[in-house]
């Protein structure tokens, strides 16, 4: 079993409360012992970034430290956003020993942990993409997706900017389609797959955001998918819940279910709604179930 | 006349830019016309640095700086313009820093000077090695402040000269198509180089020697045209550009067997020794054997990560890219390769030419600041003093005349030119001559040159040129039609190529970037001690001599 | 070596478009610029592109690569000529096609002059004629920002401006960061102003598309967040985008965890939200709005108000806050997928737009109506 700290983040704590269910309940299947950090808080979501920079640093070197503190040399994530602001933060203090020195008196001063850089950030998509992971992960979806047209939708921050990534190839990404094909379904290709889904300016610009978010709704579906998986939840959030507005907008009705990645796993492993929650999915997921119970 | 205006720039570089602006801040209506969007304009690529004495890293004046210049222009270049250059340099930085330009800074918080080729005192203010692009944002903002028109893409063909003047233009809009008649009561010509004439060149493609040309044709002299700087460090096989301030800033050439030859050639200067002594050296450790697929190597490596990171951070990436090794870890690959032409369209220390009402500056033109030989960092300072000097004298004297004219008869003639051109169905692709010229002129007339050579040359020059007139144009449209503009500027490189070699081969002794070790291998201040002229006469370059203009430095032996 | 290429070619005047084939011989160091050239001498003088130093520095050869905007002269081929993949060559996104591969960059100047992109000096002028004195550390927080060579690869990738053509974009709003943090000017604030209405840096998506695209490591993503920083530093906040950051912080200095439901009202205010009852009814029904009470409290939410307390006190805000951490052209290698995956090497074989069509999309209630009446019909 592998040890890595876990940071849910703040909507895997509320609104996307499914995906730490169903997270939680994989993990082992997939090899991974969570050990969740529970002091934490908001990374930022880029939104600190933006309105205080330097309280930004602090909240992620927080975190960090915290991790470290669980003695594992990795911290998993769930999010997209959270992934790249906590990388972000740590590739930044890993880089300069002043900044890091002004933080870590500060962090001290409140009773937190020193922060020493020795943490390595990693979605959960990454350490069940390839490796060992990837092995249980087979090895676990023996239900299987049969033939299940799944369409990835990696969204933005976990792919760019690839120098603070680096996990793939931010405009040939593979682990989705990957995981899809391991669970026995079928990858459906389409160019918005890893466009932005608007969450950000969702509220500040909604038509700017509709006008991004039906690009990858309707070419998944012009593409013959049943479904739409996402590894990060404010995606999930915008192409779930928000769906509804874009048939008031534009009169199509889309009805896509969107799944969590853990849920899609899930499924194929044998899930029942107690571990993955569909009811809790604005976008009614029956469809799936019901084309996967045949 | 589809427009007119009281000064039109031709070119839109640092020497375009910064004389329109000077145009405009005197009062007069003032457009440019460039064939490229203007933050486009090859001064950009500039790297190391620009000059002044502003005396902020060590003892400097005008005057060392212009002693500095004379000698690296192994005294051919004119010693009133000289004076004026460094006199007004400094005001110019300060003018530059003043509208926003993203300097380097010293430790004090002053604009940074680094040492470069053959200076006394380092008083090359750069921006890392980017000193160009910063430049053109620069002047491009000041520009865009001023609400300047720029007729851009619009490509320059045959300057319009009507009762002794010059009064405009014949351009083709590249963009949409279609020639345009733009009057100007004051042309002024700030076209750049002509460096694509060789195989090996630092330069981008647009430098191909337009204004010359178009001066030439319109019967202006041509000055000192036979000197073209080889610029040492260029990259294998690309010829792009690694700055002279790698040196500046402790970068060592090795030779195959890793010695530093400079030590050999210049004890006291050696790696920042002037550029046409650095050329020579690498020339000739390369046709010794010691040089490694034809070039040397640019040793970064001792520099360490963090001045590379910080100093030189645009080199690190065009290495990396172009010639795919990091020069954090591994020597870069170099040779000499042709940079900046010193000769150009003869101009007084105001910019003027021959003609009443066309100005020229920057590199087109021969004030001469230069001479023989350029030191790095004195080009891009030349196109901002004598940019705005010419600039200045174009908009005062459009501004106290009043007519401005293009006879049809301009437009008539570039339409039946145009036409035969592009009625033209079958023929020679413009590229092979180009190719040709490349190649056998990097070889016959490069750093080193022979009698045989250039004779071979001239020959082979007057050959291209009778193939010319049959190049086939095969884009017959309107919009954006590059294969017409290109082979029209091949027209330009012809020109230009036939009179460096004339003047080439008539100037029998070893000057600045003119060397000849096998035939005339000194320097013969007796007979040579002047400027050659060049006309275009019965369609051939026709040569003549005009003397240096001295203020109070004599010739000595050029040593470093 | 052997070079195929395809190339999408149009013609704005006609209206014809075509994707054709080409395959060259090029040398072995060809970059994607040196396969057009041998295409445009040997085999179709009629294509256009834009092209001058070949060296990355003038900005000139911006083009889509696969749907990718890159330098045409920093791309070498060597690489996708040996793996036998065909890509795919069009004009840069979110710009009119002009023809082939040249877009009309009219609108991109445009916004650009809109920033108002030249110093505007205060009062703070050097007595002695002589130099501004500033430090070189000061100077960089402008230093990604000068570097930018006004290509347009990253507005030809801007998400948000594909879906509101009016969105100012990144490259325009670079060069307004890098005045606004250039000691010399004088405007800042008016800067900041002008930048935060309608269609500026709150219309910023994040999908860091420009960070990536951007071939000299300008990050205009970083500075659009720069200028958030500075805009809010300035109390500039009445923008929705800036109450929306806003909530993020004080959620994370009172409870710790991002205070969900209340965010929509926060951000749009009440009134607005009220019109959204009905939307906002439906994602109860799922439990997408947890209750607002009782809050949801951290653990260890005292530490982040401690925090939030210290950094006021040190007063690092602002743009001076994002320190530069990563040299604008690092790069990370990134992991090679394993055998056999090729992950959607298809989608990537069109141009995203084919050219012709209208570059940007965008959904107004003019647009629902049609859409609606449409369908009525």
């Amino acid at each position: 079993m592998r040890r890595v700290a876990y940071y849910k983040g703040c909507l895997a704590s509320l609104s996307a409360k499914e995906l730490d269910i169903s997270t939680q309940a994989l993990s082992p299947k997939v090899g991974l012992e969570l050990h969740e950090i529970e002091t934490v808080t908001c990374c930022g979501a880029g939104d600190i970034h933006e309105a205080e920079p330097d309280y930004y640093l602090h909240l992620n070197a927080r975190i960090l430290a915290y991790a470290e503190a669980t003695g594992s040399d990795t911290l998993m994530t769930v999010c997209n956003v959270c992934t790249l602001n906590l990388r972000q933060a740590n590739h930044t203090l890993q880089g300069d020993e002043a900044l890091r020195e002004r933080i870590n008196a500060n962090l001290r001063s409140v009773g937190v942990p020193d922060y020493n850089g020795t943490v390595d950030v990693r979605h959960f998509l990454w350490l069940v993409a390839e490796g060992e992971g990837y092995e249980l992960l087979k090895a676990a979806a023996h239900k299987g997706l049969k033939g299940l047209k799944v369409a990835p939708f990696y969204g933005c921050q976990i792919l760019r900017p690839s120098k603070l990534l680096g996990f793939e190839d931010p405009d040939r990404p593979w682990s989705l389609e990957r995981i899809i094909e391991a669970c026995g379904g079928e990858a459906v290709d389409y160019p918005a797959k890893i466009k932005c889904c608007g969450f950000p300016i969702i509220q500040a610009r909604e038509e700017t955001a509709l006008g991004e978010l039906i690009q990858p709704i309707e070419q998944a579906k012009e593409a013959g998918a049943d479904a739409i998986v996402t590894p990060c939840p404010l995606c999930h959030l915008s192409l779930d819940a928000w769906q509804s507005k874009l048939k008031a907008a534009t009169g199509k009705d889309f009805q896509m279910p969107i799944l969590h990645l853990s849920q899609l796993i899930g499924v194929a492993a044998g899930f029942e709604e107690a571990e993955l929650r569909f009811k809790r999915h604005v976008v009614s997921v029956q469809p799936v179930v019901e084309k996967l119970s045949v | 006349m589809d427009a007119k205006h009281d000064v039109l720039v031709i070119g839109a570089g640092c020497a375009g830019m910064r004389a329109a602006i000077e145009a405009h801040d005197a009062g007069a209506d003032v457009a440019i016309v460039s064939k490229l969007h203007p933050t486009r304009s090859h001064s950009g690529a500039a790297e190391g640095g620009i000059n002044a004495a502003l005396g902020n890293a060590g003892e400097d004046n005008p005057e060392i700086h212009a002693f500095d210049t004379v000698k690296g222009s192994d005294y051919l270049g004119d010693q009133d313009s000289i004076e004026i250059f460094t006199r007004e340099a400094p005001g110019d930085i300060y003018q530059l820093e003043h509208w926003g330009a993203v300097f380097s800074r010293a430790d004090d918080g002053k604009l940074a000077q680094r040492p470069f080729g053959a200076a006394g005192s380092p008083r090359t203010v750069y921006a890392a090695d980017i000193t160009g692009h910063v430049l053109i944002q620069v002047l491009y903002e000041q520009l865009v402040k001023r609400d300047i028109q720029v007729y851009e893409e619009y490509f320059a063909w045959h300057l319009v000269e009507h009762e002794d003047r010059c009064q405009g233009v014949i351009c083709w809009d590249l963009l949409h198509g279609g020639l345009k008649a733009l009057g100007g009561k004051t042309v002024l010509l700030a076209t750049g180089g002509v460096g694509r004439l060789y195989r090996a060149t630092t330069n981008a493609y647009a430098c191909t020697g337009d204004g010359m040309s178009m001066a030439l044709r319109a019967g202006l002299p041509l000055k000192d045209i036979e000197f073209m700087q080889f610029h040492p460090t260029t990259m294998y096989p690309s010829g792009i550009l690694i700055t002279e301030g790698c040196r500046g800033e402790g970068g060592i050439l090795r030779n195959s067997e890793g010695e530093r030859f400079m030590e050999r050639y210049a004890p006291t200067a050696k790696d920042l020794a002037s550029r046409d002594v650095v050329s020579r050296s690498e020339q000739t450790e390369i046709d010794e054997g010691r040089g490694i697929n034809g070039s040397v190597l640019l040793d970064l490596t001792h520099l360490g990560a963090e001045r590379i990171l910080t100093r030189l951070p645009g080199s690190r990436e065009l290495a990396m890219v172009y010639a795919g090794v990091d020069p954090i870890k591994t020597p870069i690959p170099v040779r000499p390769g042709a940079h900046y032409h010193m000769g150009g369209v003869e101009t007084d220390t105001d910019g003027l030419t021959e003609m009443t009402g066309l100005y020229a500056a920057g590199e087109v033109a021969c004030v001469s600041v230069h001479g023989a030989n350029r030191l790095g960092g004195n080009s891009l300072m030349e196109t901002i003093t004598f940019g705005r000097r010419a600039g200045r004298a174009a908009a005062d004297w459009a501004l106290s005349h009043t007519t401005v004219e293009v006879p049809q008869a301009a437009t008539r003639d570039a339409e039946r030119e145009l036409k035969e051109l592009l009625d033209r169905t079958e023929g020679e692709r413009p590229w092979r001559i180009r190719d040709e010229l490349g190649q056998t002129m990097l070889k016959n007339f490069g750093v080193f040159r022979r009698e045989d050579q250039m004779e071979e040359q001239i020959e082979i020059i007057e050959g291209l040129r009778e193939r010319y007139p049959s190049v086939v144009v095969e884009d017959k449209g309107d919009v954006f039609n590059s294969d017409l503009v290109q082979a029209i500027e091949l027209g330009y490189l012809l020109d230009v190529a036939a009179c460096m070699l004339q003047a080439g081969l008539a100037r029998k002794e070893s000057r600045g970037a003119h060397s000849r070790p096998h035939d005339f291998p000194t320097r013969d201040d007796e007979n040579f001690m002047k400027h050659s002229i060049t006309r275009w006469r019965d369609d051939r370059p026709e040569l003549s001599y005009k003397d240096v203009r001295f203020t109070k430095y004599l010739p000595e032996e050029r040593k470093y | 070596m052997q070079v195929a290429l395809k190339i999408w070619r149009y013609s704005a005047k006609t209206g014809d478009k075509a994707l054709r084939e080409y395959e060259v011989d090029a040398p072995e160091e060809a970059t994607l610029l040196d396969v057009l050239d041998i295409v445009k001498d040997k085999v179709d003088g009629s294509l256009a592109y834009r092209k001058s130093c070949r060296m990355m520095i003038c900005g000139s050869c911006g083009m889509r690569l696969d749907g990718a905007a890159v330098l045409a002269c920093k791309v070498r081929m060597y690489d996708i000529a040996n793996s036998g993949r065909v890509p795919v060559i069009s004009a840069m996104g979110n710009l009119p096609v002009v023809k082939d591969l040249v877009v009309d960059m009219d609108p991109f100047w445009a916004k650009f002059k809109a920033m108002k992109p030249y110093l505007q000096p205060g009062y703070q002028q050097p007595l002695d004629g002589k130099e501004y004195v500033i430090s070189q550390e000061r100077m960089n927080v402008i230093h990604k920002e000068s570097l930018c060579i006004n290509c347009g690869c990253c507005v030809s990738e801007c998400n948000s401006m594909e879906a509101d053509p009016d969105f100012l974009g990144p490259q325009a709003l670079a060069k307004g960061m890098r005045f606004v943090g250039d000691p010399r000017d004088g405007a800042a604030v008016e800067r900041l102003d002008a930048y935060s209405s309608e269609h500026g840096i709150w219309d910023c998506t994040r999908c860091y598309f420009c960070n990536e695209r951007c071939p000299k490591g300008v990050d205009p993503r970083d500075a659009i967040a720069k200028l958030g920083a500075e805009a809010m530093r300035e109390g500039i906040d009445e923008d929705l985008g800036a109450k929306h950051a806003n909530w993020f912080v004080t959620s994370a200095k009172t409870t710790g965890w991002l205070r969900e439901t209340e965010l929509v009202p926060k951000t749009q205010g009440i009134v607005s939200s009220i019109k959204q009852m009905k939307f906002a009814m439906g994602l109860v029904k799922h439990g997408k709005v947890p209750p607002p009470f009782p809050p949801h409290v951290a653990e260890g939410v005292k530490e982040s108000r401690a925090l939030y307390d210290l950094v006021k006190q040190q007063d690092r805000q602002g743009a001076l806050g994002i320190v530069q951490g990563e040299r604008a052209l690092s790069r990370i290698e990134p992991a090679e997928g394993p055998e056999g995956s090729q992950g959607g090497w298809g989608s990537r074989d069109q141009a995203d737009v084919t050219p012709g069509e209208a570059p940007t999309r965008k959904y107004s209630d003019d647009q629902t109506k049609e859409a609606q009446t449409k369908e009525a019909q």
